[in-house]
């Protein structure tokens, strides 16, 4: 129990001075200089050049997440899909291809996609960045989708059948409805892991394609670290909202309709 | 049985046609640079050598490499040593609490992962309030450094994969019957003995994941030991970008990340064989 | 049937929003102009200027190093229009084809430059291929009080007192010539003996110091993180400009030997804006943008009519304008073909080394 609650702290005590410090009069972290609020006003104005470039490597990073997860999210239900219903040697073959990613450092995926890219002569840029994070989201996507596969309850499907469905309504009708949840789960996993990657990016990445991740690298390194801090809160601010809003949403939704 | 056939092809072609193109291809292609050389100009040469790999086996090599594994399985064992009495905490606490503290835990793992090393960065900075604080204690001297060290990196390593350590612990603790323990009790075993004895070996599996997910990650690291590491406590990860960004020697990078690749693989290749092994005397090993 | 509902609404909605997304991502209303560049190296509003003249978007990305920036060109990043290279790095670019021959008719402010300039310093007499952007010198910063008395020499690397508190450039050439200037040797040295003999000098540095930096000096030494760093002269000055009030910086070019550079700006032959690049280029040598880059970055720009322009103290400072008796000290880094790989070597050793 104690321990436990060491835990906590360790896991807070850098985001409670994070957010504390991006109120800290000073453009470099260290000593505290006094309250102020001019580092949200120089972000929310959006008028100097460093609050430019971090808003658009917000609209990058957001860019690449949605069209990653939008690929993975079909991709990966259909390999779940395949893996859970055919039990053949291609589908031994197709889960080792789908659950190496998952176990492979980052670097590795890097620099493997950069040598391919620089093979090809393939321009880096925002495409680039999006193969590479679609890359890794088919698997987790197809791993979560594959965990609700395991509960799903075939006889509904044979009932169609024999009603006569066709597959096309059995697909669109029956098993995405069901599977929606997984998928949707699966699909926010993704987007996660696509914003929140920084190695592959960095690797990736070509002209005017920096996402946010690679913008508060080289914020550290030159520029005002305490930006940093002020975007920090302003998106812990929306993930919380978002976590709280969906939980809501959720919760009502469990209780004015039962699960199937 | 052609149509079913035709089906399993149509369904499985889109993952396996995309992982195989931009996964196992470029994974091969960085395989087969690492034994090429290294053209004048920074590029990749003609023609194919062991040249790289001799260069690979230097003398300075090993101490990274060696470095890379003990941070690595350091980070493992003190993330299993911390998510243990989490999760068997958490496992004990009713469902509604317990969803809430889970919800807790992972909720500061919703910043951005590299905003959290910052966090990290600013909090060790050496005129930051913690080292002002250790130096009012009498702890530290006015000039030591907390970052740029190997402690920084593995503190910072262990921050960032112990939430990897408690999920999977608590979905096994959570699977365990505490009854057990409570049997262990009643048969005169002592607090230590019984949570030692019943309830580890009941979560083993759990223990098995976390070693796996944060063990191999963190075999990869760049970006923390880059942030917060100095040119000592440098690890594999970075000799590789330093490779390929700064001296741009792409096949010595190749081969570097050949090395981590097999580094990574020998222990899935180890348990694959062996969960084989399992399935052929079949039944489970006695305890 | 409400589940499926909003599963399809899920569906749509993300690929509306990836759709809005990546089309304001990508829409080219405004034409753009892509520059890759040293931190910290324009005026304010030097750029907000050029966007209003010239009606475009400036996109300005950054890179820490020559080797660091040269390595992502060749790894595929193309897209950039001006490229900002130090000489020596030019000249190898231009050796590899990268960049374009320039057409001198469209930057008609070339006429501005310093000829002693283009005679002393410029590796690319001619203007060939490259437009002279700043120049300046590569010197020890440090916090006066925190060091105590010190010698104005490389050996202050050797000072295990300060041990963790002081850096050195992440820059093969500078910090190889730096201990190559140490030992009294030339810096362009092509005799591995003498290489090696500077990469055992920088193993032992390396020993005191906290990171290799190119760019988390400047901010380091602002704080106080750092007490002495190797930098670059106008960035220190910009630092000492912005540091606490309490901190004193000062800024010295070691008695044994010192680099002194050129960045120039090139346009890439695969610049998707050639146009906007010459307008670009010309720009930086109207003569009062010139003047408020230098006055903002400390940098020497070697436009002569800039030089009615920047108030006298900047005039007369020696660590932007350096006295004769000054440039004898210093050596500027030249290229040197293949026997650049004496030096990546050794590079690499003392970085893997202990």
């Amino acid at each position: 129990m104690l321990v436990s609650i060491g835990v906590m702290v360790f896991l807070y005590a850098p985001i409670v001075v994070l957010v504390i410090f991006s109120f800290n009069d000073s453009r470099y972290p260290g000593a505290w200089h006094g309250w102020t609020l001019r580092w949200y006003r120089q972000l929310l104005e959006a008028q100097s050049v460093e609050a430019r470039d971090i808003w658009r490597a917000t609209r990058n990073t957001l860019s690449v997440a949605f069209c990653a997860t939008a690929i993975s999210m079909v991709f990966g239900t259909m390999a779940a899909w395949a893996m859970h219903r055919f039990k053949t040697r291609l589908q031994s073959a197709h889960q080792m291809l789908v659950y190496a990613p998952l176990v492979v450092p980052d670097i590795l995926m890097g620099i493997s996609l950069l040598m391919l890219f620089v093979n090809m002569s393939v321009n880096l840029g925002l495409t680039t960045i999006i193969i590479a994070h679609t890359t890794f989201c088919i698997s987790y996507v197809a791993l979560v989708v594959l965990g609700r596969l395991q509960d799903f309850d075939h006889t509904l499907v044979d009932a169609a059948r024999d009603l006569g469905a066709n597959g096309f309504s059995v697909c669109w009708r029956i098993l995405l409805p069901l599977l929606g949840p997984g998928i949707a789960a699966g699909g926010l996993l993704a987007f996660t892991l696509s914003v929140d990657d920084f190695v592959i990016t960095f690797f990736t990445a070509g002209p005017g394609s920096t996402t946010l991740p690679v913008q508060v690298y080289s914020m550290m390194r030159h520029g005002t670290p305490t930006l940093i801090n002020a975007l920090s809160v302003i998106f812990i601010i929306i993930t919380f909202s978002v976590v709280i809003f969906s939980q809501r949403i959720l919760q009502k939704r469990d209780t004015t309709h039962p699960h199937i | 049985m052609n149509q079913r056939k035709w089906r399993e092809w149509a369904i499985s072609l889109p993952s396996m046609g995309w992982l195989v193109f931009f996964f196992v291809l470029p994974t091969l292609l960085v395989c087969s640079i690492a034994f090429r050389p290294r053209s004048i100009n920074g590029g990749i040469g003609e023609g194919w050598t062991f040249g790289t790999w001799l260069d690979v086996l230097q003398p300075s090599y090993p101490l990274v490499v060696w470095r890379t594994l003990w941070l690595s399985a350091a980070t493992t064992v003190i993330c299993l040593l911390l998510a243990v009495p989490v999760a068997y905490w958490l496992a004990r606490l009713s469902r509604e609490a317990r969803n809430w503290m889970l919800l807790l835990i992972i909720l500061p793992f919703w910043t951005n992962f590299l905003i959290r090393v910052f966090a990290w960065w600013s909090l060790l900075h050496s005129e930051g309030w913690l080292k002002h604080t250790l130096v009012w204690m009498g702890v530290a001297s006015p000039d030591t450094q907390l970052l740029y060290n190997e402690w920084a990196v593995l503190l910072v390593l262990v921050y960032t994969y112990i939430p990897f350590a408690i999920l999977p612990l608590f979905a096994s603790a959570e699977k365990f019957d505490f009854g057990l323990l409570d049997a262990a009790r009643d048969l005169g075993a002592g607090k230590l003995r019984a949570f030692m004895s019943v309830f580890i070996p009941g979560i083993s599996q759990g223990m098995i994941t976390a070693f796996v997910v944060v063990f191999i990650p963190a075999l990869g690291s760049y970006a923390i030991p880059e942030i917060v590491g100095g040119p000592q406590s440098e690890m594999i990860g970075n000799k590789i970008a330093q490779k390929v960004f700064v001296d741009r020697n792409l096949p010595h990078a190749s081969a570097l990340a050949t090395l981590l690749a097999l580094v990574v693989l020998l222990p899935v290749i180890y348990s694959i064989i062996t969960q084989r092994k399992q399935k052929r005397t079949g039944g489970t090993k006695r305890q | 049937m409400t589940v499926k509902v909003s599963t399809i609404k899920l569906l749509s909605g993300l690929a509306i929003g990836a759709a809005a997304l990546l089309f304001s991502a990508c829409s080219k209303a405004t034409p753009e102009l892509h520059i890759y560049n040293w931190s910290d190296y324009f005026a304010e509003d030097t750029i907000r200027a050029f966007e209003a003249k010239y009606n475009c978007r400036v996109i300005y990305d950054v890179f820490e190093s020559n080797e660091a920036m040269y390595a992502k060109l060749k790894a595929g990043a193309t897209g950039y229009d001006v490229v900002f290279p130090t000489s020596y790095q030019a000249y190898m670019m231009e050796n590899e084809g990268m960049i374009e021959d320039l057409d001198l008719s469209k930057i008609p402010n070339a006429a501005n430059i310093d000829p002693k300039f283009l005679k002393t310093v410029a590796l690319d007499q001619h203007l060939r291929y490259s437009i002279p952007y700043m120049s300046g010198t590569t010197g020890i910063a440090l916090i006066a009080d925190k060091v105590g008395d010190y010698e104005q020499s490389w050996n202050i690397y050797d000072r295990a007192d300060l041990k963790g508190r002081i850096t050195l450039l992440n820059d093969y050439r500078e910090v190889l010539g730096a201990a190559l200037k140490y030992l009294g040797y030339s810096l362009n040295t092509t005799n591995p003996a003498y290489v090696a003999e500077a990469g055992e000098v920088v193993k032992r540095w390396k020993a005191n110091i906290a990171k290799f930096a190119s760019d988390e000096y400047k901010p380091g030494i602002a704080s106080g993180e750092f007490y002495v760093v190797q930098g670059y002269s106008g960035d220190i000055m910009q630092v000492m400009d912005e540091a606490a009030e309490d901190t004193q910086i000062d800024y010295f070019l070691p008695k044994e030997g010192f680099s002194f550079w050129a960045d120039d700006m090139v346009i890439m032959k695969d610049a998707p804006n050639k146009d906007l690049a010459y307008a670009f280029i010309n720009f930086m040598h109207d003569p009062q943008v010139a003047a408020n880059n230098m006055e903002f970055t400390n940098y020497w720009a070697p436009n002569a009519a800039a030089y009615e322009l920047i108030p006298t103290e900047l005039l007369e400072n020696p660590m932007v304008f350096l006295s004769d008796e000054q440039m004898e000290k210093g050596e500027q880094i030249i290229p040197l073909g293949d026997k650049d790989r004496i030096y990546m070597d050794v590079w690499s050793k003392v970085k893997s080394e202990e």
